[in-house]
């Protein structure tokens, strides 16, 4: 691991998913090129689903006490506070469906971010957000953290509609380095959730030893 | 002279039907013709109605130009003032059915702006301009042209208003103008129809509005009945549950989900196994997975149009689509067909992809008898599949009356 990789691995607002085999396994399969398409359709979503069910871990809990059918208290927690998830279009819709598996019916946003040509910096192009989202938790959806050009983006959007910013959990599959760390440091309330963090980008920005562009192989729209 | 001899073309050189109906409208300055035509957009009521004033036209002016026109003593009402070739290339490109961009003219600065607009391929396009009827390139591919002929007293009045409150400038600049330059209509000679009166006419416009509906209704092909799932209980169970403001979004989300499932293997026979599913989003984006119970397909596109919130005008967000696109059929998915101008830009760009017409089926939850007319009026060989038909738009809201409201906002819990 680099030396920034393991900086960010150590960073309070980073959290990587446990590091076992399984998971280890599936991304072996979701980054090697030989995969057909449905194949990384399946274990990406299987990734998504447990990267979804980690960022719910840091919601915050009140403490619930409720009564078992054996007629016994139990004393449990209880999820305090609404969420809702925000996708950036559009390989973040990828990572809607694993969020509606946990949380049925919760409200998702949309945000179409582009690079504008002429200025080469990540524009707003569209954006549909839930009325409420100021008093919400958001789970920001993109699989892939680059340079965090458009994460950055979207998370200053969701800021200006009144999002708290420790209120933002960003996930995503793999993350480079330096996108990490800024995002970070551009944001100082905000979380990331990720599966693995590699080791750099190349002149494309595209994150390496990485696994391509993901809604090109997720929506196979690739040559 | 370049009177046409007789009827436009029907027929373009390889023998294959025009699909865009043009109209040309003339007139001397401040006619009426820019409302005449607005009441043939408003009369036909056919969607994709393009109205290109020739005032994006006018040609950029040498520096001594540009001076003499802001002592208005420049001659705008001559046919020299005007780029034909520019308004050739755009009306080609219509004509064509094909989208172009069109330039704008900034009247408080004698010039071109910088800005262009971009219009999408239109079934009718209005050209109107003092100077329509001129250019016999333009002429030749006019369906019908139209001269409105106005009283030249009603025209100053007019011009004097519309300059002073739209274009900013002092009405001793106009007359001056106006006397030196306004002339006599010179292309009277090349309409079919002479409208007396612009717009008070009524009876000459009624007239001209049923025979460019004629002469649409008959190139209009027979056309396919748009396929309907069968109106079971269950459907209606679910239109019931659907159309339900009370319905909570867990179940509007599991019933809208369980429809599209339904109505893809409704159209399943239809598919072909490497088919490509598009979805038009916010809301088409729902339908993928129903596509995904019944065939797997390998590619996904997607298109992101928008309706502007005062025009109610279509607006192209985004566009991705597999490079394959044009090779095999393709599944268009909407939730909902109101006007059917949405649908009609994404078919439109799937064309413009390389798709045959013949290889799209555009599937539905619900639609308009209007939309569905509208899609099959723009194009007959597109299949249309549709679960629920309601026929009621509300006037206030351009949505289905009864219907379930903004599929999106109930869908993703972004409503009010």
């Amino acid at each position: 691991m680099s030396s920034l990789a393991a900086q960010v691995a150590e960073h309070p607002r980073f959290h990587l998913l446990p590091q076992t085999h399984q998971l280890k396994a599936l991304m072996t399969i979701i980054r090697d090129k030989n995969t057909k398409r449905s194949d990384f359709v399946f274990y990406s979503d299987r990734v998504i689903r447990l990267l979804v069910e980690e960022g719910l871990n840091y919601l915050p809990v009140v403490e619930k006490e409720v009564t078992t059918p054996m007629g016994v208290p139990f004393k449990g927690v209880s999820f305090q506070g609404r969420i809702c998830g925000v996708s950036i279009m559009r390989a973040g819709e990828s990572m809607e469906q694993g969020l509606r598996d946990v949380c049925t019916s919760v409200r998702i946003g949309k945000v179409l971010i582009q690079r504008d040509e002429r200025t080469a910096t990540p524009t707003l192009y569209y954006s549909k957000l839930p009325k409420d989202i100021a008093d919400r938790w958001v789970l920001l959806l993109d699989p892939m953290l680059a340079t965090g050009g458009s994460a950055i983006k979207c998370a200053e959007v969701l800021k200006e509609a009144g999002v708290k910013e420790d209120r933002i959990l960003f996930i995503n599959l793999i993350c480079s380095p330096e996108g990490a760390l800024h995002m970070l440091e551009k944001f100082p309330g905000l979380q990331i959730i990720s599966a693995e963090v590699d080791e750099g980008m190349d002149h494309r920005k595209y994150i390496l030893p990485g696994l391509g562009d993901f809604g090109d192989r997720y929506f196979g729209t690739e040559d | 002279m370049l009177r046409s001899a007789g009827r436009p073309p029907w027929y373009a050189p390889d023998g294959k039907n025009y699909d865009v109906y043009m109209v040309g409208v003339a007139g001397g300055s401040a006619s009426g013709k820019t409302s005449v035509a607005k009441r043939i957009v408003q009369a036909l009521d056919v969607p994709w109605v393009v109205i290109v004033s020739m005032d994006s036209f006018y040609r950029k002016l040498s520096p001594e130009e540009s001076r003499q026109a802001f002592l208005n003593n420049h001659d705008f009402d001559h046919p020299s003032s005007y780029d034909y070739n520019e308004a050739l290339r755009c009306m080609r490109d219509l004509k064509q059915g094909k989208a172009t961009t069109i330039p704008q003219y900034d009247f408080t600065k004698h010039a071109p702006s910088s800005e262009s607009q971009h219009v999408y391929g239109a079934s009718v396009v209005i050209f109107e301009g003092i100077f329509a009827l001129y250019d016999p390139a333009l002429l030749e591919m006019m369906d019908v042209k139209v001269f409105v002929d106005t009283d030249s007293d009603i025209c100053l009045a007019r011009r004097i208003k519309r300059d002073v409150t739209e274009r900013a400038r002092d009405p001793i600049g106009i007359l001056q103008q106006y006397d030196r330059f306004v002339k006599p209509a010179p292309t009277m000679n090349n309409a079919d129809v002479i409208i007396p009166r612009g717009l008070d006419n009524e009876v000459a416009i009624d007239l001209l509005i049923k025979h460019i509906q004629r002469q649409l209704d008959a190139r209009s092909q027979a056309m396919m009945r748009p396929a309907l799932m069968p109106e079971t209980n269950q459907l209606r169970a679910m239109q019931t549950i659907l159309y339900d403001a009370t319905t909570t979004r867990d179940d509007f989300i599991f019933y809208s989900d369980r429809l599209s499932r339904l109505l893809a293997r409704f159209s399943g026979r239809r598919l072909a196994p490497n088919v490509t599913g598009v979805t038009i989003l916010r809301a088409g984006g729902v339908m993928e997975k129903a596509l995904h119970s019944v065939v797997r397909p390998a590619h996904y596109g997607k298109i992101l149009i928008v309706g502007d919130p005062t025009t109610h005008e279509p607006r192209l967000h985004y566009v991705n689509l597999p490079p394959s696109i044009g090779h095999g059929q393709v599944l268009l998915m909407d939730s909902t067909v109101v006007s059917g101008a949405n649908a009609l830009m994404a078919i439109r760009i799937c064309l413009d992809h390389g798709v045959q017409q013949e290889n799209i089926l555009f599937m539905s939850l619900l639609a308009t008898p209007h939309g569905v007319h509208a899609i099959q009026a723009a194009f007959p060989r597109v299949r249309v599949v549709v679960a629920l038909l309601d026929s009621h738009i509300s006037e206030d809201n351009l949505l289905i009356k009864a219907g379930y409201g903004i599929f999106g906002d109930r869908y993703f819990g972004t409503e009010c």
